[in-house]
């Protein structure tokens, strides 16, 4: 590819990979203490919601990109209503967009379940990083009891829960896929349309240079993937774009755990137009499944091939095993760049409040490594 | 060396585990994740201290094998030509004198031969590199997910 194909991204995330390198230079950032997110909080709605009392701020344990904390605000006529902020890092695993997300946020109420997006800060201009508040939902990411796993990674629902969620799963991921995006323009979202190639040039052209600013420690199947990557990519026609989540999967989503009614689906941050196979292939990834019995489920809740035929089923939609094959390799490679780059990355330059867990995730790298082998020597399926 | 470093570890394993994990107040979510956390690590290092030194001379073993089977098979144009040559010059100083840094180097060598075959290798090398890679990553990547099996996040 020339330079100017390998420049080829939406405005956003060129945004994005400026600031990140940008920031490397910056001093050592630490976690905030509880008295200073309340001072912060109290002199924010001091601005934007005079007279409502600022109480009960607590963090959120879990998670591994965001410092996120709850708390309740009284406005000036009494009522009371729980929030949630979310608070960029200095530099943290994955690097997003906190407008971005909002302005999904707001796009899928009443689409499909969501936080309500209440406020923002896009550029921190009052938070000391880009933050952004919801209103609390109720609900668990995973079952009470299954024990402690890093950042919902291989959540095992059992068999009760999974026959509750399943539908409810893929539904909302057609849902999601059907969002008519041309008909109601996201604001900031580019559409992929220059060629039918520009869909799968800009995602590997945005993590080739997450990797490269980030300075990834390279391995042969590194090298070979991302070669392979920019050797193979799949046209997307017009009819294949759709608004993908972008980290759709168990963990990411909240539900009830007595009905299994999911009551909301999280972290849109890696929204985009793009070719629905990359959701799949994400979704399909074994790093975010179980294996039972010698049986992989998808998010603990489809086996692989089910998945793909409800999914078909459902949707209306094709499935392209070349295209999907493509986007199973992008999503291995995406999870070591997260891993192998932008977590020690962040970690290395103190620039994150939980080094320590970007460490011990750093460990989860031999495991895409291995999948990238293992896609690469079996190739796409006849 | 008095105290050894197993020592050392565990003391600090069971400072964080019976003085200070039970001294932090049950809002204290954060800390006590990364409490949890340490104390993970602490325990896995502790596991694989000795053999850290051996695990790391293999890592610089295996990356001259790929390096050097690549050097037998691939040709090709300027830059192949080119890379060929540095990825020789990394492999000729791998001398298992800076183990981390000697590694790191053949492998950015591997990692520009690649892009330059891609460029202009001759068309065996492109045909012949991918096998190269995957014969030796392979079981390079399968040693690498059991060292870090402990962190639970592996299968296998």
């Amino acid at each position: 590819m020339t330079t100017a194909t390998l420049n080829d991204m939406e405005a956003v995330n060129r945004r994005i990979l400026d600031r990140r390198a940008a920031n490397r230079s910056l001093p050592p950032y630490r976690a905030a203490l509880i008295p200073e997110v309340t001072d912060l909080l109290a002199s924010y709605f001091d601005k934007v919601c005079p007279g409502a009392v600022v109480d009960g701020v607590r963090r959120v344990g879990g998670g591994a990109s965001k410092e996120q904390f709850f708390f309740t605000l009284t406005d000036a006529e009494g009522a009371r209503q729980q929030y949630l902020l979310r608070m960029d890092p200095r530099s943290a695993i994955t690097e997003t967009d906190r407008e971005r997300e909002f302005i999904l946020l707001q796009a899928m109420a009443g689409v499909v379940p969501v936080p309500e997006a209440a406020w923002v800060d896009p550029a921190g201009s009052h938070f000391p990083q880009p933050a952004a508040i919801m209103k609390v939902v109720s609900g668990v990411t995973k079952p009470s009891g299954s024990g402690v796993k890093v950042s919902g990674l291989g959540t095992w629902l059992g068999e009760d829960l999974r026959a509750k969620l399943r539908d409810q799963f893929l539904d909302h991921l057609v849902t999601i896929h059907a969002y008519d995006f041309r008909a109601n323009p996201l604001p900031g979202f580019e559409v992929p349309d220059a060629d039918d190639l520009q869909a799968a040039r800009w995602v590997i052209n945005y993590w080739h240079e997450l990797w490269r600013i980030d300075h990834g420690e390279t391995r042969p199947i590194v090298a070979l993937a991302q070669q392979w990557l920019a050797d193979n990519l799949p046209p997307c026609p017009p009819e294949n774009l759709v608004l993908t989540h972008g980290d759709y999967r168990t963990g990411n989503y909240l539900f009830d755990e007595a009905s299994g009614q999911i009551t909301a689906l999280l972290d849109w941050e890696l929204a985009r137009i793009g070719d629905f196979h990359e959701d799949l292939g994400w979704v399909l990834m074994q790093i975010f499944g179980t294996n039972e019995d010698g049986t992989f489920r998808a998010s603990d809740l489809f086996e692989r091939e089910e998945f793909i035929t409800e999914y078909e089923r459902r949707s209306g939609r094709t499935v392209n095993r070349t295209t999907l094959h493509f986007y199973d390799v992008l999503s291995s490679y995406k999870c070591y760049v997260i891993c192998a780059a932008n977590g020690l990355a962040a970690a290395r330059s103190q620039h994150n409040h939980q080094d320590v867990l970007l460490t011990f995730l750093g460990c989860a790298t031999a495991i895409f490594a291995g999948d990238l082998v293992r896609l690469l020597s079996q190739g796409a399926p006849a | 060396m008095t105290p050894n470093v197993d020592e050392r570890l565990a003391s600090i394993v069971r400072a964080l585990s019976e003085v200070i994990l039970p001294h932090l107040p049950p809002e204290a979510s954060l800390a006590q994740e990364q409490v949890h956390l340490c104390i993970g690590h602490l325990q896995i290092l502790r596991a694989q201290f000795d053999a850290v030194p051996a695990f790391e001379r293999e890592e610089l073993d295996d990356a001259v094998a790929v390096a050097r089977d690549l050097a037998g098979t691939v040709t090709g144009g300027e830059q192949t030509t080119a890379a060929l040559a540095a990825m020789n010059a990394a492999v000729a100083a791998a001398d298992g004198g800076d183990v981390r840094g000697q590694r790191a180097a053949v492998l950015e060598a591997v990692d520009a031969l690649v892009k330059a075959v891609s460029a202009d290798g001759s068309s065996n090398a492109k045909v012949a590199l991918p096998g190269i890679i995957l014969s030796h990553e392979a079981p390079r990547t399968l040693k690498d997910r059991q060292w870090f099996a402990p962190f639970g996040f592996d299968t296998l």
